[in-house]
C-alpha cells in the first residue's frame, strides 16, 4: 500500500518531470480567462443560436496542448531558426494580400483546410521573436542596432498596416518600443520616434504645446543622439514639419479607421454610426452596476445592441453581466499574468528569453489596455480583441503559442550549467 | 543613463563558455537583474494603466451606475400604441352605418423624381382628376413632403401606386365613414379627424366602439426588432365584434322621407319622428330634420350635430292626454265610462281655458272620457283631473318620470322641466294646464317612452338604440343592462286608454292617420310654444302625433313632432299625422304585421274590438 503510494507519486513526479519549473500562475490564469471567455461567447450569442463557444474552447485545449510542448521544448533553439520564421512572416502576410478573403473592407484571412487563419495574428510571435534574436545578439543601445531593429521590424508592419489591419499593426508598434526598451535602447530616442506623431498630433489641438514640445524634443535629441548637432536639428526639423506630415500620413487612413481614431472623443457626434459601438458599450458597462446583471441577464447583451460583441466587445458582456466585481477580477487576472511575465523577464537565463517575456509582456498589455479602454469609451475603436477572452481562433492559438514560449523560459531558467 | 551598464552578450558566446570565469559571468548574467530605473518604469506602466482602468471601470459601474442602467432601459423598451379601426356600427338588419376604411394621403417628393414633372404631372392628374396645369404648379412648390391630396379611397391609392413613379408617397390611415349619409346621423353622430366620437352612439358609446388596444411595452433589440416575449397574448388577433343597433335603416329612410315632404309642405323650422318598440323600449328609428352628412360634418352648422329629440323640451300638448287619463283610471278617480260635462270654456283661477274648436263648436255638453280624447277636449280634461287628488296627480307624474331622464344611451339628454310639489298641489291653473300637457315640458323621446307604457300595458322601460356587440357569426357578445321596467299602470286601464284612442284615429282628430284593415290608436296635438321670456309664442307652435299599432297586440309606439309649421292649416292632425301614417305602413310591409279581420267589412262607427268580445 504505502509502496504503491509512493510509486504513484514518483511517476506522477515522473511525468511533471519535463514542467518543473514552468511557471504554473501563467498556466492557471490564461485557462480560467479562456474560460470565462467561452462563457462569455455563449452568453452573448444564446440569441443567436451560434456556438462559437465551443470552437473558443476547443481551440483554447488545443492551444493550451501546443504551449505545453513547446515549454518543454529548449526556446534558444530558435535562434537558429529566427530568419526562418522571420521569413514565413512575410511570406504569410504576403499571402493575405493575394489570396486573402476580404472582409469589412480588409484582406486579414486566408483559408487553409478549412480554417480562416489570420497571419497578422500570428505575424506578432513571430516579430517577437525576431527581435529578440536581434537584441540578443547586441543590445539597443547604439544607433545601428536601434534602426536595424526598426528596420526590421518594418516590413511585416507595413505588410499588415496595408492590409488594412491598423489595429495589429499598433500592436506592433507596442512591442517594438517595449522590446526596444528592455533592449537597453536610449529612452530618449523611444520619444524621438514617437514625437512625430505627437507633433502632429499638438499641431492640430493645441499650437503653444507643439511649440513647447519641439522644443523639448530638441533638448532630448541633443543629449540622447551621438551625432547630436545634426541629429538635433534633424528631430526640430520634422516635428516642425509633422503638421504637415501629420496631414499627410493622417491622408493615408483609410475612413473608417479616421472615424474610428476620432471617434471616441464625442460618440455622440453620430450615435447611430461610427459612435454607436462606443455609446451602447459604455452604456452596457455602465449598466452593470456593482455586481452586474447576472449571466445571461445582460439586457444589452442579450437584446444585441452592441455589434461584434462575441469578439472585440466582449468586455462589454463581462462588464454588464458580472458587474465592477467581475471587471475588476478580470483585470486582476490580466494583472497578475504581466507580474508573472515581468518575473520571468529578470529571472530569464539570457537576454533571448528576457526579451521574448518582456515582448509577449507588451503585447498583453497593450491589447488588454486598449481594447478595455475601448469599451469604456478610453480609446479609439482598433478591432484589438482582448486576449484569451474574446472570439478569435488565430488570435487565441497565437495568445497560448506565446505563453508557451515564455514558459520554456521559464522552464530552462536555471538549467544551462548543467545540461550544456 | 545608468542603463547602458546592463552587460549584454550574445547567446551564441555564453554557450561556448566553458572557462570558470566565463561561466560565472553567464551565470551573471543570467541572474543579473535590469536597472532598476527600468524595472521601476515598468512597473510603474503596469500600475498605472491598471489602476487606470479600474478607476473608469468604477466610475462607469458604480458612479454613473443608476443613470446609464436608465439609458439601457429607455432604449430597450418601446411604448407601442398600435392601431386598431373602431367598431363597425350595424342597424338591426346588419346594414353598415358606419365603419372605418383605409384611406390615403398623397405626397410629392420632387427632389426624389426619375422622370420630369411633366410627365408624372400627366399621368397623375387623370387618377385624381385634376388639371394637369395645377399639379405640375404643385410640384414646384417645394423640394419634398408637398401634399397633394387627403382622403384617396383605396382604389385611388392602388391605381397610385401601380403607376411607379419614384417620389410619390401614399401614406395611409383610417378614415370614419359613413355609408347611410346623414339617414342615421341622428344616432349614429361622428368622428372628428383624431377619430374621436363628437355626436351620437360615436360619443356615448366610445368604449364600445374603440376596440381595447392597451399599450403595449415591448422590448427592443438593438437591431429594432421587436421581440415577442413582453406582447400580450391575442394581441394580434383583433376581434370582429361589431356594435349593432336597434335602429332599422329603412324605417329611418320611411320617417325621414315623410318627415321632410311634410316640413316642406308647411315650412316647418324642424321635426322628428320616433318609432319605438313598447315591449322593450329599443328605438327603431329615431330621424330629425334637417340633419347633416357625418362625413361632411365640417360643412354643417354646430346646432345640427345635435339630436332634438333628445336634447331639446316642449310641451307636449294634448299628445299627453292619453296618459292623464291612464293616470286617473289607475288612480280610481274615474271610471273608463265616467261622463263628464264639458262647457267647451272655464275660468280657472282667474285663467279662462277653453277647447281649442270653441269658437266653432261652443260646449260640447255631458260627453264620455272616450269622446273628450276622440275630440281632445281641453274642458273635459281638466274636469278628469279634478278628480284627481293634487299630491296623488303629482305622485303619479312623478312616478312616470316627469322631470327626470328616460336613460337613453344617446348623449346630451335634457331632463323634462316639471313645477316643484308645492307649486304644482297648491295651484290649481298648473294642474288644469297639465290636464292637457301645457305647463310642463319633456323631450319627444320621453313622450314616447310615457305612450310605450300605455302600448305595453303599464310598463316604464327605458329608450335605448344598443342592441349590443355582436362577433362576425351574428352570436351575441355583449348585451347593455338596462334597467327593469316599472309597472304603473294595470293592463286594463292601459287597454281602456288604447280604446279611446283608437277613436281618435278612427272618428276624431286623427283620422289622417287612417290605414284601411288596421286598428291603430293615437292622439293628436298641437301646442303652444312656450315663450322663453314668459307666456307663450304667438304664432309658435309645435304639431304631435302618437300612433300605437297594431292595437290588436299592441307594440310600436311612432312619435312624429313638427316644430313651427307654418299657416292656418297646421294641427298635429295635418302636419304631424301623415306621417305616422306613413312610417306605420312601412312598418306594416317591413314587419310583415297582418290586417286585422274587419278589412273587408269597415264599420265606421262601433269599435270592432266591442263587436268581436260581444259575439263570442
Amino acid at each position: 500500500m504505502l509502496l504503491q503510494k509512493s510509486f504513484k507519486q514518483i511517476r506522477w513526479k515522473s511525468l511533471v518531470q519535463p514542467w518543473q519549473n514552468v511557471d504554473w500562475w501563467l498556466f492557471l490564469l490564461p485557462i480560467g480567462l479562456t474560460i470565462l471567455g467561452g462563457v462569455m461567447i455563449r452568453s452573448v450569442e444564446l440569441n443567436q443560436g451560434w456556438t462559437d463557444w465551443r470552437q473558443h474552447w476547443i481551440t483554447g485545449v488545443v492551444g493550451l496542448v501546443m504551449a505545453l510542448a513547446i515549454a518543454r521544448w529548449r526556446y534558444d533553439q530558435l535562434l537558429r531558426w529566427r530568419w526562418i520564421i522571420y521569413g514565413i512572416t512575410n511570406l504569410s502576410l504576403l499571402a493575405v494580400m493575394f489570396f486573402g478573403r476580404e472582409e469589412l473592407g480588409a484582406q486579414r484571412w486566408i483559408p487553409i483546410f478549412g480554417f480562416n487563419l489570420q497571419p497578422s495574428e500570428f505575424a506578432k510571435l513571430g516579430i517577437i521573436i525576431t527581435i529578440a534574436a536581434l537584441l540578443s545578439e547586441r543590445p539597443a543601445s547604439t544607433i545601428p542596432v536601434f534602426l536595424k531593429t526598426l528596420g526590421v521590424t518594418a516590413v511585416p508592419w507595413i505588410l499588415i498596416f496595408l492590409e488594412p489591419n491598423l489595429g495589429t499593426s499598433l500592436v506592433f508598434g507596442a512591442i517594438t518600443m517595449g522590446m526596444l526598451y528592455w533592449g537597453n535602447a536610449n529612452p530618449g530616442w523611444l520619444i524621438l520616434m514617437l514625437s512625430p506623431f505627437l507633433s502632429a498630433i499638438l499641431f492640430n489641438i493645441f499650437l503653444p504645446a507643439w511649440f513647447i514640445w519641439v522644443v523639448v524634443v530638441g533638448i532630448i535629441a541633443w543629449r540622447s543622439l551621438p551625432w547630436y548637432r545634426v541629429g538635433a536639428f534633424i528631430t526640430v526639423v520634422t516635428n516642425l514639419i509633422s503638421g504637415a506630415l501629420g496631414h499627410f500620413l493622417w491622408g493615408l487612413l483609410k475612413d473608417y479607421q479616421k472615424q474610428r481614431l476620432t471617434m471616441f472623443l464625442n460618440p455622440d457626434q453620430d450615435p447611430l454610426g461610427g459612435g454607436y459601438h462606443l455609446i451602447q458599450s459604455r452604456i452596457a458597462i455602465g449598466a452593470g452596476g456593482l455586481w452586474g446583471r447576472g449571466l445571461h441577464q445582460g439586457t444589452q447583451t442579450q437584446l444585441n445592441f452592441i455589434p461584434e460583441q462575441h469578439t472585440d466587445f466582449i468586455f462589454a458582456a463581462v462588464g454588464e453581466e458580472l458587474g465592477f466585481v467581475g471587471c475588476f477580477l478580470v483585470l486582476l487576472a490580466f494583472w497578475l499574468i504581466c507580474l508573472r511575465l515581468v518575473i520571468i523577464a529578470q529571472n530569464a537565463r539570457d537576454n533571448f528569453g528576457s526579451l521574448i517575456a518582456i515582448g509577449v509582456l507588451s503585447m498583453v498589455v497593450f491589447q488588454t489596455v486598449v481594447n478595455i479602454g475601448m469599451t469604456i469609451g478610453l480609446s479609439p475603436v482598433t478591432g484589438i480583441p482582448l486576449p484569451w477572452i474574446s472570439y478569435g481562433r488565430s488570435a487565441l492559438l497565437m495568445n497560448f503559442l506565446a505563453i508557451g514560449l515564455v514558459q520554456s523560459v521559464a522552464n530552462f531558467r536555471q538549467r544551462l550549467s548543467f545540461r550544456d | 543613463m545608468g542603463s547602458r551598464s546592463r552587460p549584454l552578450h550574445s547567446h551564441r558566446s555564453r554557450r561556448l563558455s566553458v572557462a570558470g570565469d566565463r561561466v560565472r559571468r553567464a551565470l551573471s548574467i543570467s541572474k543579473a537583474a535590469p536597472s532598476p530605473l527600468r524595472l521601476m518604469l515598468v512597473w510603474g506602466a503596469l500600475v498605472a494603466s491598471a489602476g487606470g482602468l479600474v478607476l473608469n471601470l468604477f466610475r462607469l459601474q458604480v458612479v454613473q451606475a443608476p443613470e446609464l442602467q436608465q439609458k439601457a432601459r429607455d432604449q430597450q423598451m418601446v411604448y407601442l400604441r398600435p392601431f386598431v379601426p373602431r367598431r363597425q356600427i350595424i342597424d338591426r338588419t346588419g346594414v353598415v352605418l358606419a365603419l372605418d376604411r383605409p384611406v390615403y394621403t398623397l405626397f410629392a417628393h420632387p427632389k426624389l423624381f426619375k422622370k420630369s414633372k411633366e410627365e408624372i404631372a400627366a399621368k397623375l392628374a387623370p387618377i385624381l382628376n385634376w388639371p394637369v396645369d395645377t399639379l405640375i404648379k404643385k410640384f414646384g412648390e417645394g423640394e419634398s413632403g408637398i401634399r397633394i391630396q387627403n382622403s384617396l379611397s383605396e382604389n385611388i391609392g392602388d391605381r397610385i401606386t401601380s403607376l411607379r413613379i419614384d417620389g410619390l408617397e401614399l401614406i395611409q390611415h383610417q378614415q370614419r365613414f359613413y355609408p347611410q349619409q346623414d339617414l342615421t346621423a341622428d344616432v349614429v353622430g361622428y368622428v372628428n379627424d383624431d377619430q374621436k366620437g363628437q355626436a351620437g352612439i360615436e360619443l356615448s358609446q366610445q368604449n364600445l366602439l374603440e376596440r381595447r388596444a392597451k399599450d403595449v411595452r415591448l422590448r427592443r433589440a438593438g437591431d429594432g426588432s421587436f421581440l415577442p416575449d413582453d406582447v400580450p397574448s391575442g394581441f394580434l388577433n383583433m376581434d370582429a365584434l361589431q356594435l349593432q343597433l336597434t335602429i332599422d335603416n329603412r324605417l329611418q329612410r320611411a320617417g325621414l322621407n315623410a318627415l321632410r315632404q311634410q316640413i316642406k309642405q308647411f315650412n316647418a323650422k324642424r321635426g322628428a319622428v320616433i318609432v319605438m318598440d313598447a315591449r322593450d323600449g329599443s328605438l327603431l328609428s329615431l330621424v330629425t330634420a334637417p340633419s347633416y352628412d357625418p362625413n361632411l360634418y365640417y360643412k354643417y352648422p354646430v346646432e345640427r350635430f345635435k339630436n332634438w329629440a333628445i336634447t331639446d323640451l316642449y310641451e307636449p300638448g294634448s299628445t299627453f292626454k292619453p296618459i292623464n287619463v291612464a293616470i286617473a283610471l289607475e288612480d280610481g278617480a274615474i271610471k273608463s265610462n265616467s261622463m263628464f260635462y264639458d262647457e267647451g270654456q272655464i275660468i280657472i283661477a282667474g285663467w279662462p281655458i277653453q277647447n281649442y274648436d270653441f269658437s266653432t263648436s261652443g260646449g260640447r255638453g255631458s260627453i264620455s272620457v272616450t269622446d273628450i280624447i276622440k275630440f281632445s277636449s281641453n274642458v273635459g280634461m281638466v274636469h278628469i283631473v279634478q278628480q284627481i287628488k293634487p299630491a296623488a296627480y303629482y305622485r303619479w307624474l312623478k312616478r312616470l318620470g316627469m322631470g327626470e331622464l328616460t336613460g337613453i344611451d344617446l348623449p346630451s339628454e335634457s331632463p323634462g322641466q316639471f313645477k316643484d310639489r308645492d307649486t304644482f298641489i297648491n295651484s290649481s291653473v298648473e294642474r288644469a294646464t297639465a290636464a292637457f300637457g301645457q305647463g310642463f315640458s319633456l323631450t319627444p323621446i320621453q313622450l314616447a317612452q310615457l305612450h310605450s307604457a300605455l302600448a305595453n300595458g303599464g310598463k316604464i322601460v327605458t329608450p335605448h338604440v344598443i342592441r349590443g356587440l355582436f362577433d362576425a357569426d351574428g352570436q351575441l357578445y355583449w348585451q347593455p343592462n338596462l334597467p327593469a321596467p316599472r309597472t304603473i299602470f294595470s293592463r286594463a286601464n292601459t287597454q281602456a286608454v288604447l280604446s279611446m284612442m283608437e277613436t281618435v284615429v278612427t272618428d276624431g282628430t286623427g283620422k289622417s292617420a287612417q290605414i284601411p284593415g288596421y286598428r291603430i290608436g293615437g292622439k293628436t296635438g298641437t301646442a303652444q310654444k312656450a315663450n322663453p321670456n314668459g307666456g307663450y309664442l304667438e304664432n309658435a307652435k309645435i304639431t304631435s302625433f302618437v300612433g300605437i299599432f297594431p292595437l290588436n297586440s299592441p307594440r310600436y309606439v311612432v312619435v312624429a313632432v313638427v316644430d313651427e309649421p307654418q299657416g292656418g292649416d297646421a294641427f298635429g292632425s295635418t302636419v304631424a299625422a301623415p306621417i305616422v301614417k306613413a312610417v306605420i305602413e312601412t312598418l306594416i310591409v317591413l314587419e310583415k304585421v297582418a290586417p286585422s279581420s274587419k278589412v273587408t267589412s269597415p264599420s265606421p262607427s262601433s269599435s270592432p274590438e266591442l263587436e268581436t268580445e260581444e259575439t263570442p
